[in-house]
């Protein structure tokens, strides 16, 4: 984290001042042409490393294991786009990377062991299987049940937790792209003040689609799919 | 050896929401104050972020190098090997706690003060719960009100008055002490959910109240109102709109030019002469160790941290800690039985309610099963819990909501077209419980988990409880009943089991008159240490049903007041 105040023991006031933010509104285009409410609220040469410029941690053949298994936990149907167009698996390297390193070889060993399991019970990698038998093998995996998969149920909800978290998160982290999980459960994005007509009950909110990184960082820059190996 | 510093009036340890508060009465009364801060300033351009990851995932708000080496133990029973639990539940900066808390700002009720008199005027003895080490406090509610007054109008809370001079307001909470004047400011503004929650609750025959909060609710002392924009819930405010002691208190002692702020400085030991007084400090920055000589000392870190170096500042006067000698160190030591201890209620509605912004703060209380505001008779507790429906939702947290039996798995397309329908619809309540001490728990020091610099951490015993899970309970039924008056389709609630570590952590330096059954007298000071005292919420002998802040905000205020009027003889 970034800290700043006197380098010594000091009496200095920290001196960030703010703007007096305008509250945001509900309607996109004024938003868009320039409303406080986009503009970022960090400065982000401060800030850690771009996600983009951080190192993958699975291999091919486990990220496939890990695409598959994502888009079974939020497939694409008609309610909407799935873990995979969404970037979540971007994300979840992305995070283990640059934050949960130490859960790396846990979920590395466990998307081995559900691949394992799939040959085992089908002759086949995970990935390649039918949604049915994915879907019968997580099932097993939530329940503990796979054999030689001791840690099965806790890697599974590992898992489950850092897909949501792709799917929901800023998009400044590599996942929720074009704000598909937003969309799906109606948040409207990421604002720095409120009006009264923006708790509002009654129905859906209009969706602002917007990042607290700016415009820039939201995501919709380099699509849908997950990097390349 | 230790390199020592020019001698100064007052050295104040640690500066977030009591220290932080401590220091203006002092300065203000013109004494030179130095003010050890472990952690530093926090940038609000980088530090505060609109952003659940930054701030609820990986917790960046919430954080400091001095608590993650020290995150105490915790064991239920005496015959387990306690564990180090994996973070600590508070942060160091300049304001420290009272950056990211949601400033949920509340006067105890007056029955708070004096639960055992109380219960057995009311009761009876075996009212009293089994185990419980409960005792009155040495003050009472009138004995703090207008200590309570000078927090709401110096750190600046937003809220409305339900009884001013013992005139009742319906709007708001009826069952609160009398005060004197009304609140700086008005509440926070509602919001449609809010208002119809509201309603829902008086349609029962409850009494509904917006709670109080030290937010601004409009300009107030130079920093604007909330913008009300739900990343209060540990965020910082990007506004300064949130009244943590930073922007507040700090900076008004400052301005007396009394106030010194030494950051990044980690005390070690709180030093003591031969005739036991307390001399001052030692602390090491900069991987240079330095002792800070004093007239009188303020211990004002978090109640964990209050405790430890209290046991790690051994002496020959003082041989098993200082406030020690009586053995009552780390006793009556317990976490506030809240969501932390599993208590809680939520709901699911058929409607949108649109509660992504706002603020924890911005919210609905009911007082009417809290406290003493209900009778008791044949129920088998006393206490209860408030009852808290507010605003702030964050998209992940609505995501991963509980399924109500009406999703087959947490997975998979019907469970995604249950959160399309439904992650908007849901929402929690705080269910905050009257708690209490209990000899069957404490803090002391671990025999086997030490700090990078051999310091033991501290170790948390904390053994089962009968009455709070039963309050808890009864209050979360009650809470399932307002939802349902408003039209909720589903609910849950529970008493819960209690808490490991806790953001209100209370007790372990309990006030009280007698040296035998207590650690500091009266005025928050230390009883064989006359210039010693301790701030937060270690000196308080019960939790009410609210958040703890302002009164250990106003309480110490109360003793750093009382330190400068009494200056010649406590520093004699």
């Amino acid at each position: 984290m970034s800290k700043s105040g006197p380098a010594g023991g000091g009496t200095v006031i920290p001196q960030t001042e703010f703007p007096h933010l305008p509250h945001a509104v509900l309607d996109r285009r004024r938003l868009l042409a320039g409303s406080a409410a986009l503009l970022p609220l960090v400065n982000l040469s401060c800030s850690t490393t771009p996600p983009s410029q951080m190192p993958l941690v699975f291999t091919p053949a486990e990220r496939a294991v890990l695409d598959a298994f994502a888009e079974r936990i939020i497939p694409a149907d008609e309610a909407g786009p799935g873990a995979a167009a969404s970037g979540v698996a971007r994300y979840i390297e992305r995070s283990l990377a640059e934050w949960n390193q130490a859960d790396i070889p846990s979920l590395r060993n466990g998307l081995q062991k559900l691949d394992a399991a799939a040959r085992a019970q089908h002759g086949q990698g995970f990935a390649n299987l039918p949604a049915a038998q994915q879907d019968e093998l997580m099932l097993a995996m939530e329940d503990g049940g796979l054999a030689g998969f001791g840690d099965a149920q806790p890697v599974f909800n590992r898992l489950h937790r850092l897909v949501l978290e792709g799917m929901f998160s800023d998009p400044y982290y590599g996942g929720n792209a074009n704000y598909a999980g937003w969309d799906l459960i109606g948040y409207p994005g990421a604002v720095l003040g409120s009006t009264e007509e923006m708790q509002q009950m009654g129905g859906r909110l209009p969706m602002l689609h917007t990042s607290a990184y700016g415009a820039e960082h939201d995501g919709d820059d380099d699509g849908a799919t997950h990097d390349g190996h | 050896m230790a390199i020592e510093l020019p001698e100064t009036d007052v050295v104040v340890v640690g500066l977030g929401a009591a220290g932080g508060v401590a220091v203006l009465p002092l300065t203000r009364a013109g004494l030179k104050v130095i003010g050890l801060e472990a952690g530093t300033w926090m940038n609000p351009a980088a530090d505060y972020r609109a952003d659940e990851i930054h701030n609820n995932v990986r917790a960046l708000v919430t954080t400091g190098t001095k608590v993650a080496r020290e995150v105490p133990t915790f064991r239920n029973t005496p015959d387990q090997v306690a564990r180090q639990l994996p973070r600590h539940p508070m942060m160091n900066a300049v304001g420290g706690t009272s950056i990211h808390y949601h400033a949920q700002s509340w006067r105890l009720n007056p029955w708070d003060f004096r639960v055992r008199s109380a219960t057995l005027e009311r009761y009876g003895a075996s009212y009293l719960p089994e185990g419980s080490t409960v005792e009155d406090w040495p003050l009472g509610y009138d004995d703090l009100e207008p200590y309570y007054d000078h927090i709401e109008y110096e750190v600046g809370v937003s809220g409305k008055a339900g009884n001013l001079r013992g005139v009742i307001d319906p709007q708001g909470n009826v069952f609160e002490g009398p005060r004197q004047r009304e609140y700086p400011m008005p509440p926070l503004r509602s919001c449609d959910y809010l208002d119809h929650m509201m309603e829902a609750g008086r349609a029962i025959g409850f009494h509904p109240y917006r709670g109080p909060a030290a937010i601004n609710s409009q300009a107030y002392e130079g920093r604007p109102g909330c913008a009300l924009h739900g990343w209060c819930d540990r965020g910082g405010c990007h506004i300064r709109a949130k009244s943590s002691t930073d922007v507040t208190t700090i900076p008004k002692a400052q301005a007396t030019g009394n106030l010194t702020v030494t950051d990044n400085a980690n005390v070690r030991r709180i030093v003591t002469d031969n005739s036991g007084k307390a001399i001052g400090v030692t602390y090491l920055r900069g991987g240079e160790e330095y002792f800070q000589p004093a007239r009188a000392v303020m211990l004002g870190t978090y109640t964990y941290e209050n405790i430890r170096l209290l046991l790690l500042s051994r002496s020959a006067r003082h041989a098993n800690g200082l406030g020690n000698n009586r053995g009552q160190l780390g006793r009556h030591y317990f976490g506030h039985w809240d969501a932390q201890a599993g208590a809680g209620a939520s709901a699911l509605f058929p409607f949108d309610l649109n509660i992504w912004y706002g603020a924890i703060a911005q919210g609905v209380m009911v007082d009417d099963w809290a406290d003493d505001n209900f009778d008791h008779a044949g129920l088998g507790f006393i206490g209860g819990a408030s009852l808290h429906t507010y605003t702030e939702k964050h998209p992940i947290g609505a995501a991963a909501m509980g399924l109500y039996g009406r999703a087959p798995r947490r997975w998979g397309s019907a469970w995604k077209q249950f959160i399309r329908e439904n992650a908007g619809r849901w929402t929690s309540a705080y269910i905050q419980t009257n708690t209490f001490p209990y000899a069957n728990t404490w803090a002391d020091l671990d025999p086997n988990v030490n700090d990078p610099f051999g310091d033991p951490v501290l170790r948390i015993t904390s053994g089962p409880k009968q009455n709070e899970p039963k309050a808890a309970a009864h209050a979360a039924d009650k809470m399932q009943q307002w939802f349902r008056a408003g039209g909720a389709i589903e609910t849950t609630g529970q008493g819960g089991n209690g808490p490991a570590l806790s953001t209100h952590a209370h007790g372990g330096t309990r006030m009280g008159l007698d040296p035998g059954t207590s650690v500091v007298d009266a005025f928050g000071f230390v009883h064989d240490v006359p210039n010693l005292g301790v701030l937060g919420g270690s000196v308080m002998g019960t939790a009410g049903a609210r958040n703890p802040t302002q009164t250990l905000q106003a309480l110490a205020w109360r003793s750093a007041e009382h330190l400068a009027a009494e200056w010649n003889v406590r520093t004699a």
